[in-house]
């Protein structure tokens, strides 16, 4: 990563959608993780908390760089106003998320409210083991198992022997003895839990074929096309 | 045992997490009136952060001890309060009409968290439902951020709100769980959980 000159800002070849994209998914993970480093009271996610938090700032200039390189007109200034402003506040998300972590340096019994709002709220942090008899065993986490449609519960972390791994990709594959933290609704950890210890066999998602799958993403598309028209109300007719 | 502070503190977490996740929403329909429920969320948390202050000095004043924990929850609520601005600010270039520019839709649309809606039909297994007796989230992966019902919104609807055919529902989740959601809601798809 830092094998690049100096001088380049870095991100500064992707694309103001692709900047975009990565801050916004960014300013979600983040909070996620902030939240799980004081529930796990993990230095390791406090950790990367504060790497993401400066890839943020990194993609937050090269932001701000390519929006200004694209301004043609007055118009496209004002729009590009608006982009700006949402990649700041992704940002200032980035931020809050990095200081919600620095609440891991008092000790733990200093901050119970914290610790019961965590286990109080619906959407629950908890960590699970692959079990080396579980169906996820040598499975990857997007194409085979399609961790989060099946079982509502979305992969935060896993940390195996070699180390962690921070909001997986979907191509990740997972492995018996790897501790997987997940974030759901307890019903839906329940469950998770309960694949990951090889109790129960895994539910896999049905297999689309591509022109099947093809098909219905276009007529998803003209659907929300639609709803989204009848959500704007009579003015969009 | 969940005491009455700590109530109060996951209400200001739900309320800042149904703000970002409108922001963003208001942001991917360019929709003013979804924009504007965040401001007044915005509001609302400013007064639960007035209240809940005023409830740690009280805690602290009865108990000493209890003042160190005080403090730590200040700061967490100071940062709260900040996640909530920035949905705000996200909000706010939506109602000053400053977010026409289609690359703000397509960057939520391709990211790993989307945004969908999804009409309810007569025939929906959806119709008819609280969102407590569906387990919809859980069941479905797909976690209902608002309802468009008639003329109006039912935002961050709870446990007892009850599913309406005609309901134009809200919802954000992985891409590949957006498909049996919609498949729920326009009654293509008779079962849900089990």
């Amino acid at each position: 990563m830092s094998d690049q000159d100096d001088d380049e800002l870095r991100y500064a070849d992707m694309t103001v959608l692709e900047l975009l994209t990565e801050m916004k998914d960014t300013s979600e993970t983040i909070v996620d993780l902030a939240y799980a480093s004081l529930r796990f009271n993990s230095s390791s996610i406090a950790e990367e908390v504060r790497k993401l938090e400066k890839d943020m700032d990194d993609l937050k200039y090269a932001m701000r760089y390519r929006v200004m390189l694209s301004a043609r007109s007055r118009d496209d200034a004002k729009q590009m106003s608006g982009i700006l402003e949402v990649g700041l506040a992704a940002d200032r998300i980035s931020d809050a998320a990095s200081s919600i972590t620095s609440l891991l340096r008092f000790p733990q019994e200093k901050r119970p409210y914290i610790n019961n709002i965590l286990n109080e709220s619906d959407e629950k942090y908890r960590m699970v083991r692959i079990s080396d008899v579980s169906d996820m065993k040598g499975r990857t986490i997007g194409p085979d198992l399609a961790v989060e449609a099946q079982t509502a519960c979305r992969i935060i972390a896993v940390k195996n022997r070699h180390g962690w791994t921070f909001d997986p990709e979907g191509f990740f594959k997972l492995r018996a003895g790897d501790e997987v933290f997940a974030r759901g609704s307890a019903e839906s950890l329940d469950q998770l839990s309960a694949y990951a210890s090889g109790r129960e066999p895994y539910e896999f998602p049905e297999a689309v074929p591509d022109d099947k799958a093809e098909e219905d993403a276009a007529d998803d598309a003209e659907v929300e096309e639609a709803l989204t028209e009848e959500l704007r109300g009579e003015d969009s007719e | 045992m969940i005491s009455r502070i700590d109530q109060m503190i996951l209400e200001l977490k739900d309320t800042t997490d149904l703000m970002v996740d409108l922001a963003y929403s208001s942001l991917l329909y360019n929709n003013v009136e979804i924009a504007e429920e965040v401001v007044m969320l915005s509001e609302k948390m400013s007064d639960l952060v007035d209240s809940t202050q005023d409830q740690l000095v009280e805690v602290g004043k009865a108990s000493p001890d209890e003042v160190y924990r005080a403090i730590v929850t200040t700061r967490l609520m100071d940062s709260m309060l900040d996640i909530a601005d920035a949905a705000e600010s996200i909000a706010d270039t939506v109602i000053r009409g400053l977010a026409d520019h289609p690359v703000l839709a397509m960057s939520i649309r391709e990211s790993e968290t989307t945004i969908c809606l999804a009409k309810v039909a007569e025939d929906s297994v959806l119709a008819g439902k609280t969102f407590g007796e569906l387990s919809l989230s859980t069941n479905s992966s797909m976690f209902v951020i608002a309802i468009r019902r008639d003329d109006g919104y039912i935002f961050g609807p709870d446990h007892k709100v009850r599913i309406e055919a005609g309901d134009i529902l809200m919802a954000k989740g992985p891409q590949d769980a957006e498909g049996y959601f919609k498949d729920l809601a326009d009654g293509t798809e008779k079962t849900i959980g089990e």
